[in-house]
């Protein structure tokens, strides 16, 4: 048994070694932070005096307050709409880039390219687009409409930065999708063709199901990042008006900012159980079964 | 049930992970952003026992000559702060035991990097510290008590000689002081002198006479029914609405500082005046989002705000060719003279090992030489009395239509009220400003908006 374990070590030692760096940095950037976070929710700390200790204090605070509860409202508000319309404009550009257009390559380009503009950057032009002498007012008039304050209404603030989001992402699915769709051999539609299949039921049974891996994926990812929108709240609104485009991370980094460190880590820590479980849950229902 | 275990044992580590990226979503799906840490939060741990006691114990009678490196931060930024090399030389000069080492700190972490340096006993020497942030850090025996270490003489002179109420109100917190004012920022109404020329309307001194001229002073650029121009900034935070509710007799807590009292009558009613001003069409909600104000002076959609001595630099930068076409007033009131108080302040942590030098360079930069460069070099106004009273600034500005803007806002500090010093003021400042957006845009009335917002208030003093 000894002799079986020793060898077995000897046999993984350069593999060990070579995970070892990450290993560590994972450790003392992520680990470490993440459990000293953990013990700073269930403490009153300002960052200047000595934790307090109050236990589970801050976290029914949170799951008790209407603010932070309308908080909440506004995140799932913006991961809904965003996870509803994006993937399906991009599974849509997908589709229709995967017939043989010309300049494929080019409107590929196109779509992917707010992608890898810095969402500081996109939001910062479109912040100037919905502005009241802005381009959408401009042609909203063109056509007779009125204007509206896009950013300063309350009702319309929310959509306003999710469509900016939805413009700015897009492009990512469209191409992952591609690449799938690319990916799924052309025999099968050929068979679904000989079938009798139409264009409705090829994409039904033939396209998407293969897919699915790719959807799981896109909506993993997709649904993470969304509750941790930030970037576009801060540069488009700053949570307001009111707290109506406050989102759950942009109330997390106000209250670090506020020196509220229990606080604060005790969102940090609710954000991650409500990530995991999404994820665990999208996996466990929606994963490949072998 | 292990090996069954493993997958998910994986999924969840992969979420945390994920979860805990920080700006690494790349490329970013849909209604995604990039990450800021959630779980993995950066984090110091707090050090036991680096609360050091408040009063200094130096001896203010003999100079101890021992050379020191003195820590400064900065806040003012490289390019416009009062504490430029020349400066720091000529100071080094005059006190050759002292090596100045200036550090640039970003105003937006400042407060972060400061408590995470405090806390763990590495604390600057000299800070510059936004005076809203004074309550917080006052509140924590974060910083050193001046008028101990200083006798209450600042240059050779009372520091009540040298500073108007206001300020030394602000400077305050127990029975001493716990910062030197270096800068301040309090309101005063900036508006459009020769459109008030053209259409006959008499500076406004009082609140009904401000709405009056606001009123003539909108025009409907467009024919839409609706005035689109030479409007009066409505700005939905606290330190617009404090204006407004000092002036009308109102404070924003009770003395003891446990209780919302900004929802009063008082507050209600200027509240009220601000949505007056919207509802009449005259007034343009600008909300902090929208930045600075001159993209909307230079198109014309606003041509009256209030504001302090800073936006005279904006005003200049920003707008140079309506030189001559500016001119400031002291702010209209309804019951009194009111405005916010803020402004930067010079301070010693608790913990600085060098307390005597730090005094020597907080001293030096308050002399009346150097306070006037506080205007000169960064365009901030200078706190103290003999720089404000200085020909310097008091001389004429063309900007300004030839007046000396100085003078006014030098009224308008002796009249200029801090904000509350309690521990959870940054915390109630956030709840007002959130709520004043209700009762601004119209979805409620003044009353309820102020109500709701002293409730939350009072959830967090209760703390």
């Amino acid at each position: 048994m000894e002799g079986t374990l020793a060898r077995r070590i000897r046999a993984g030692l350069p593999g060990y070694l070579l995970v070892a760096p990450a290993v560590a940095v994972t450790v003392v950037f992520f680990v470490v932070p993440m459990v000293v976070s953990g013990y700073w929710s269930l403490t009153q700390y300002n960052g200047i005096k000595p934790p307090t200790f109050v236990g589970l204090d801050n976290y029914i605070a949170l799951l008790t307050d209407p603010r932070f509860l309308r908080i909440v409202q506004n995140t799932v508000f913006f991961v809904v709409m965003g996870m509803a319309i994006g993937p399906l404009l991009g599974l849509g550009s997908a589709v229709l880039l995967n017939e043989s257009v010309r300049l494929r390559a080019l409107f590929r380009t196109a779509f992917f390219l707010p992608t890898m503009v810095s969402l500081v950057a996109v939001a910062t032009v479109w912040k100037m687009l919905y502005q009241d002498q802005g381009l959408i007012n401009d042609l909203l008039g063109v056509f007779g409409l009125p204007g509206h304050a896009w950013l300063n209404d309350p009702t319309t603030a929310l959509p306003a930065v999710v469509v900016t989001s939805i413009w700015q992402g897009f492009g990512f699915e469209t191409v992952v999708f591609l690449a799938a769709l690319q990916a799924i051999p052309r025999e099968t539609y050929d068979a679904a063709k000989v079938d009798g299949a139409g264009a409705w039921a090829q994409f039904r049974h033939v396209t998407l199901p293969g897919l699915r891996a790719t959807i799981l994926f896109i909506y993993i990812i997709g649904i993470i990042g969304s509750f941790q929108a930030f970037d576009q709240i801060f540069v488009m609104t700053q949570g307001r008006p009111g707290i109506s485009t406050r989102t759950v991370v942009y109330e997390l980094v106000d209250e670090f900012q506020r020196l509220d460190l229990g606080s604060a880590s005790a969102i940090a820590y609710l954000l991650l159980i409500v990530l995991a479980v999404l994820s665990f849950l999208q996996l466990r229902f929606f994963g490949e079964r072998d | 049930m292990i090996l069954r275990m493993r997958p998910v044992a994986v999924l969840i580590a992969t979420a945390i992970v994920l979860a805990g990226c920080s700006g690494s979503v790349s490329p970013a799906p849909s209604g995604a952003a990039s990450a800021v840490p959630s779980a993995a939060a950066s984090a110091v741990p707090s050090v036991e026992g680096s609360a050091v006691p408040a009063e200094s114990t130096v001896p203010t009678a003999s100079l101890d000559t021992t050379p020191v490196t003195l820590t400064v931060w900065d806040y003012y930024g490289k390019e416009v702060t009062p504490f430029t090399p020349d400066a720091i030389a000529a100071f080094q000069n005059e006190y050759p035991w002292i090596t100045v080492d200036r550090q640039d700190l970003d105003w937006e972490s400042y407060l972060q990097k400061f408590n995470v340096a405090v806390s763990s006993g590495q604390g600057p020497d000299v800070a510059t510290l936004d005076m809203t942030w004074i309550p917080t850090l006052a509140s924590n025996d974060v910083l050193l008590d001046l008028k101990a270490l200083s006798g209450g003489m600042l240059n050779g002179a009372p520091i009540t000689d040298q500073y108007s109420k206001g300020p030394i109100e602000a400077m305050t917190y127990g029975d001493g002081y716990v910062t030197m004012m270096n800068d301040f920022d309090a309101y005063a109404l900036y508006y459009r002198a020769d459109l008030f020329e053209q259409k006959g309307i008499p500076v406004p001194k009082t609140w009904d006479e401000l709405r009056a001229a606001a009123k003539k002073l909108a025009e409907d650029s467009n024919g839409d029914g609706k005035p689109d121009k030479y409007l009066y900034a409505v700005r939905p935070n606290t330190f617009h609405f404090s204006q407004f509710l000092f002036q009308n007799g109102g404070q924003l807590l009770n003395p003891e500082g446990t209780k919302a009292t900004f929802n009063s009558d008082a507050g209600v009613g200027a509240l009220d005046y601000q949505v007056g001003l919207i509802q009449d069409g005259s007034g343009l909600y600008w909300s902090d989002a929208d930045g600075d104000l001159p993209p909307a002076l230079v198109d014309g959609r606003v041509a009256m705000f209030s504001d302090g001595p800073y936006y005279m630099g904006l005003l200049k930068s920003g707008v140079p060719d309506q030189s001559g076409k500016w001119k400031i007033a002291i702010a209209p009131y309804s019951k009194q003279p009111g405005s916010y108080l803020g402004g930067t302040g010079l301070s010693i942590p608790a913990g600085s090992a060098h307390q005597q030098a730090a005094w020597l360079f907080i001293q030096y930069f308050l002399r009346p030489e150097q306070q006037i460069r506080v205007y000169t070099v960064t365009g901030a106004a200078p706190a103290t009395t003999a720089a404000l009273e200085s020909p310097e600034l008091t001389q004429p500005d063309p900007y300004f239509g030839g007046e000396a803007p100085f003078t006014v806002f030098l009224d308008t500090m002796a009249t200029a009220t801090h904000f509350p010093y309690v521990a959870a003021w940054s915390q109630v400042d956030t709840i007002i400003s959130e709520n004043l957006d209700a009762a601004l845009l119209g979805k409620t009335d003044s009353r309820a908006a102020l109500d709701e917002a002293a409730v939350a208030a009072d959830a967090e003093l209760a703390k």
